[in-house]
């Protein structure tokens, strides 16, 4: 590896997993405040993840099997904000019982 | 099964926590036996008495350590006890002195000297303290430098003294030679070479 | 006011305190950076740098423990089993606390023998202190564990949070026991200490602070006890899935099979998801009660706690984690970057907000807001935000300079720090510092400041 592979691999990796956050955090407020801006760039931020996930596999001297571990992360954040967000509004529908 | 039972999800972490953990003491004997003094990976003490070197192997792709011939330290051959005995009172020695709240040690410990994982393979000690303190072995001019790190400084932020008397100084020397011949998977990487930007 | 609540208060300004002085040895520590000859040979970089993790540690574990004398008895109705012993040993504790640090302020170390490890200096990171306060700290942990079990069994019953808790006590008890040895092999000696470092801070006390938050939540924005426990074996299950083999990312270079790589990497790569959760956990908490709390600035540092463990630990982490990266951030400023933001992220906030809590319950408002909570929030948050920028920089400066290009030999390190990003990232961090240090100033007065300064009598239209 580079010395400038070095950096540019590890900033890579550190946006793609803020842009993660981002998608979960925008997504998250979004759905809070039924606010389809900000679910939408909530979205824009995980589409950011998917280029980066790409600009990591495709320019990145990283080996091949964890150029898989990205790809599969960023399937799994796909579903991590909705999935947990429909889970949460499920279980606090239940009746629930006290204290 | 029904996710939106706590039931449900405290199975999940009891078996979880549970399969993790006999993974982790399968992996931890394995380990245990790599780094042992004599393992695969660590050296017998009695290393001391041999050449020591870093040198890239192509088929693990890293720079591993190789050991070679005999190497007498301060001029003497040291049995295998005597060997051990060294190394207790190094590893006593850092703590004693806390070396690892400014020095870092395979990378671990504090960032304010430098990392003391190759130090006995530093470049530094023929070329800049073995003139220096006029030693004619690399081992002399780190005792001496350990000793008296006043007499004998290279930069604005300075080793202080730490009261080392000789027999210490010895064996805190004798313990970086053994440490440099540990195979730490490649860390640091590219040692005593500097690269292009590149 | 039960009378473990009322040591629970004790403890909470014991580690107000330990986290000044942690403040304080930070900032000394960042000094000698930008003067190396300050105190040389007189007070070095060591002794600061001890003071400054050693305080991190022990004022975040009272500030759990405070936490947990605080819940425990409204938790199960009942004053706490054998609380006059952990009274006493509460004093006990401050004075092992405080007889460590004067030996190691005037002493500092001693020779090449057990003496010095029993009586002076250990010298192994975070477990500095000598033996005998060791053991000290062990009587003192175990018979917090034996007020938690005993008041439950006499309370006759459990609930999923104190199950949890008991069961994460036992290993993190244990684990401490790693502070005693002095292995002669450097692999085994760090081996076993991540073992200690790693399963507390990635571990036990992720678990712990889990059960701390989901009692917090039930108090600040009235959730219930079945989301908080079903959300607690949630986070359980995924923080030590990822997080037990994720130990493996301290066992690159220590002299470990290279396996470990893999396994290492691959588990900590994990790490981030969980975190990802509890972000989206905390707003939808957050929203659920229409932001409606009584408490602003508990609420506030709960979301802190989210936000800032994702980035910190997350985000940060995962720049470093995989074995081709860390091979050359290993051991450098980086480090000091993430773990100083993991740390504030994962623990601090947390604590904090507990802090808040009591001062609402203790003053009896039963609106608790103002000023200058909001300032002790902004100046610490952003201060800190600043350090750790200023460390990334000096950090990455280092891996690229010192170890990609230079080689890692003694005068690469040199060169490194002598890089004008490096220096600019310390000046940085030295400036962040002191508006974290401002920030804490700010929360201590606000601390102590009567609730009543709050403006109990008008209910603020209560969403954002």
């Amino acid at each position: 590896m580079t010395p400038y592979a070095l950096i540019y691999t590890a900033v890579l990796l550190g946006l793609f997993v803020l842009a993660g956050g981002g998608y979960g955090g925008f997504y998250s407020v979004g759905r809070l405040w039924s606010n389809t801006v900000l679910i939408r760039a909530g979205v824009a931020c995980y589409l950011v993840a998917i280029l980066l996930a790409l600009a990591i596999c495709l320019f990145t001297p990283l080996a091949a099997l964890w150029k898989v571990v990205i790809v599969l992360s960023v399937l799994i954040y796909a579903a991590i904000p909705p999935v947990t967000w429909r889970y949460l509004a499920k279980l606090h529908r239940t009746p629930e019982e006290s204290k | 099964m029904d996710i939106q039972d706590p039931g449900f999800w405290r199975a999940g972490a009891i078996s979880t926590t549970a399969v993790m953990l006999v993974v982790l003491v399968f992996l931890t004997i394995n380990s245990l036996r790599v780094i042992r003094a004599g393992g695969a990976n660590v050296p017998e003490y009695d290393v001391i008495n041999r050449q020591i070197s870093y040198q890239y192997d192509w088929t693990r792709r890293m720079d591993v350590p190789v050991i070679g011939g005999q190497q007498l330290l301060f001029g003497k051959l040291y049995t295998e006890d005597e060997a051990r005995a060294l190394m207790e009172k190094g590893k006593l020695v850092i703590q004693s002195r806390a070396c690892m709240d400014c020095h870092t040690f395979f990378g671990n410990g504090a960032y304010y000297a430098p990392d003391l994982t190759k130090a006995w393979l530093d470049p530094a000690w023929q070329q800049i303290w073995m003139p220096m303190t006029g030693a004619k072995t690399r081992e002399e001019a780190m005792v001496m430098f350990l000793m008296h790190p006043e007499r004998y400084p290279t930069w604005s932020r300075e080793m202080p003294n730490l009261h080392l008397n000789q027999t210490e100084a010895q064996a805190v020397v004798a313990y970086l030679k053994w440490m440099s011949a540990v195979d730490t998977n490649g860390f640091p990487a590219n040692f005593g070479h500097t690269q292009s930007q590149q | 006011m039960y009378r473990s609540q009322k040591l629970a208060v004790r403890y909470f300004v014991a580690a107000v305190t330990l986290f000044g002085v942690m403040t304080i040895a930070g900032l000394l520590s960042a000094l000698y950076y930008l003067h190396p000859s300050l105190l040389f040979n007189v007070f070095n970089f060591n002794m600061a740098k001890i003071f400054h993790i050693d305080t991190l540690i022990i004022w975040l574990l009272m500030g759990f423990m405070g936490a947990v004398y605080w819940f425990l008895p409204q938790e199960l109705g009942r004053e706490v089993e054998g609380i006059w012993l952990a009274e006493i040993l509460f004093y006990v504790f401050c004075a092992v606390v405080a007889v460590v640090s004067v030996v190691f302020i005037f002493v500092q170390y001693g020779s090449s023998n057990e003496f010095s490890l029993w009586f002076i200096n250990q010298g192994r990171k975070y477990v500095e202190a000598p033996r005998w306060a060791a053991i000290g700290i062990v009587i003192v942990v175990l018979t917090f564990v034996y007020n938690v079990v005993a008041t439950c069994f006499k309370a006759r019953r459990m609930t999923g949070i104190l199950w949890v808790l008991v069961l994460d006590l036992i290993p993190l008890t244990l684990l401490y026991l790693d502070a005693f040895p002095a292995l002669t092999n450097m692999s085994k000696d760090l081996y076993w200490w991540w073992w200690l470092v790693h399963m507390w801070v990635e571990g036990t006390w992720e678990v712990l602070i889990g059960c701390i938050m989901a009692w917090a939540l039930m108090d600040v924005m009235g959730t219930s006890r079945r989301i908080v426990e079903t959300w607690l074996y949630i986070e359980v299950m995924l923080v030590l899935g990822a997080g037990i083999l994720g130990i493996g990312h301290h066992y690159f270079w220590i002299g470990t099979p290279q396996y470990w790589l893999s396994i290492g990497g691959f588990f900590s790569a994990l790490e981030p998801l969980p975190l990802l959760g509890m972000v989206v956990h905390a707003i939808y908490d957050a929203g659920a009660h229409h932001m409606k709390t009584n408490n602003r600035p508990a609420f506030y540092w709960i979301l802190a706690e989210a936000f800032g463990n994702f980035i910190g630990a997350g985000v940060f982490g995962f720049m470093m984690t995989l074995p081709q990266i860390n091979l050359f951030s290993h051991g450098t400023q980086w480090t000091v970057s993430h773990g100083h933001f993991a740390f504030w992220g994962a623990y601090a906030c947390g604590v904090i907000a507990v802090l808040y809590l009591a001062k609402q319950k203790i003053s009896g408002v039963e609106f608790l807001d103002g000023r200058a909570w909001k300032w002790g929030f902004g100046l610490l948050n952003f201060g800190m935000i600043g350090m750790v920028g200023g460390l990334l920089i000096a950090g990455i400066a280092q891996a690229f300079y010192e170890r990609a290009i230079g080689g890692s030999t003694m005068m690469a390190y040199m060169a490194g720090q002598e890089n004008p990003w490096f220096v600019s990232g310390m000046y940085a961090r030295m400036g962040f510092g002191l508006i974290f240090a401002a920030g804490y100033i700010v929360l201590v007065y606000d601390l102590l400041s009567s609730g009543k300064r709050a403006p109990k009598a008008v209910v603020k239209s209560q969403t954002t």
